[in-house]
């Protein structure tokens, strides 16, 4: 077999967009019941209150990391055709930061509140609207910061190539960082947990 | 003793442990984007080889080139020098031991060529081993676009026939494109070889080099 199945033409666009259609309806149903649908659970990622989010999304991406590195050294995949998008190191770093402040103050990042709007949540729906506004005005004011946006261009560059270490190292070092940052979510939350029911017992 | 322990574990501690255990595998695996290590279908091959969908033939490839029809990456074989004095249009230079490791997609359609037909098989042959899937090989390689697209030969009769004629109007059409010209059917070999067009000749093609719009990926 021959993986990504579009990329080596085996359906046309036309069937693309069922196949898109099916793997987006299977992933906004896992990511609703991963709780990924609720501002307040997504929001507590932030206080150390419940990581339920933060250890979903990391062994989903620790998972998909393991798969992808042995589906492609067993031949099935072809990673030079799987689509990664081109680095802007610093507008990349600034964007992280204004959608990191979004996501604290809203309760969600783009996709997840296209979940909770599809559980009816009124929030979400306010938070859509934003986002739909905040792209309008990015596209009005792009002429002015377009020189920014393009800045700081280093091409299609993966960490393996970037440390120029192996990519079997560096998914090595990620699957010890998921590890860790469980860990540490672990004890985050019972730190929290501890301080809530002293808080409790205080009052 | 050591699975039993394994078993009364926790999940999510037998996952990480599987993780972790991945991980060491994968940091002595290699290089998992290398195309050098593969697995050879040989029956597949053997099939592939014994076709016909693996050449292509030279006019259909002028007429590709004529129309600006450019959905396939045209790779020579030859050395850069020999690149250099004459290549076919819009072809790009690369050696059999550079083919692995330039940046030809799996999923491209690719057209090779060189002196002789024994080196765009082997190109094939890597090629398709490494599961390149649309591979083939220009029909005669270099020599056969010199004598049936830049130098072809008139085959008409004394008093031509219309076909011949139409035939002959075609060709010549051709060969002109590629800045050659027809030759005489008459004109017995001299054992010389004929000149190819310079680089100069064929640059005043213009191809309408496009591989039509690229699709924009991710979110």
């Amino acid at each position: 077999m021959n993986l990504p199945l579009f990329k080596f033409g085996y359906f046309n666009d036309e069937v693309s967009l069922i196949v898109a259609f099916i793997i987006g309806i299977a992933f906004g149903f896992v990511l609703e019941r991963g709780g990924f649908g609720s501002g307040r659970q997504l929001a507590a990622q932030f206080y150390f209150t419940d990581m339920r989010v933060f250890k979903v999304m990391f062994t989903a991406i620790t998972f998909a990391m393991i798969g992808v590195f042995y589906l492609s050294w067993m031949g099935f995949l072809d990673l030079s055709l799987v689509y990664i998008s081109d680095t802007y190191i610093l507008p990349q770093a600034v964007g992280g930061l204004i959608l990191g402040v979004g996501f604290v103050v809203g309760g969600y990042c783009p996709g997840t509140s296209g979940v909770a709007i599809a559980t009816g949540k009124i929030d979400a729906m306010f938070y859509g609207v934003g986002g739909f506004f905040g792209i309008f005005i990015f596209g009005e004011m792009f002429p002015w910061i377009e020189d920014f946006f393009n800045s700081t261009h280093m091409g299609r560059i993966t960490l393996p190539e970037y440390f120029g270490i192996d990519y079997g190292i560096v998914l090595f070092l990620v699957i010890l960082m998921a590890i860790a940052g469980f860990t540490g979510a672990d004890w985050g939350e019972k730190i929290m947990a501890k301080k809530k029911l002293a808080k409790a017992k205080e009052s | 003793m050591l699975l039993k322990n394994f078993a009364d574990m926790p999940p999510r501690k037998r996952i990480g442990l599987i993780a972790i255990l991945l991980g060491i595998i994968a940091i002595f695996a290699g290089d998992p984007t290398s195309k050098a290590r593969t697995t050879i279908d040989a029956k597949e091959i053997a099939l592939l080889s014994d076709s016909d969908i693996m050449e292509v033939h030279t006019d259909e490839l002028a007429d590709w080139i004529i129309k600006g029809k450019f959905d396939y990456r045209l790779i020579d074989l030859r050395n850069k020098g020999e690149f250099d004095k004459y290549n076919i249009p819009s072809s790009e230079c690369l050696l059999v031991n550079q083919l692995l490791t330039s940046d030809l997609a799996r999923n491209e359609k690719i057209l090779l060529y060189g002196d002789s037909e024994r080196t765009s098989s082997q190109a094939w042959f890597l090629l398709k081993a490494a599961k390149y899937k649309s591979v083939s090989i220009l029909k005669n390689g270099i020599e056969g676009w010199k004598k049936q697209v830049l130098f072809p030969k008139c085959t008409c009769d004394v008093n031509p026939t219309t076909g011949q004629k139409h035939n002959h109007a075609k060709l010549a059409e051709v060969s002109n494109f590629f800045g050659g010209g027809m030759q005489s059917g008459s004109v017995k070999p001299t054992g010389t070889k004929m000149a190819m067009p310079t680089l100069v000749a064929p640059a005043k093609i213009t191809l309408k080099k496009s591989r039509g719009k690229k699709k924009r990926e991710g979110c």
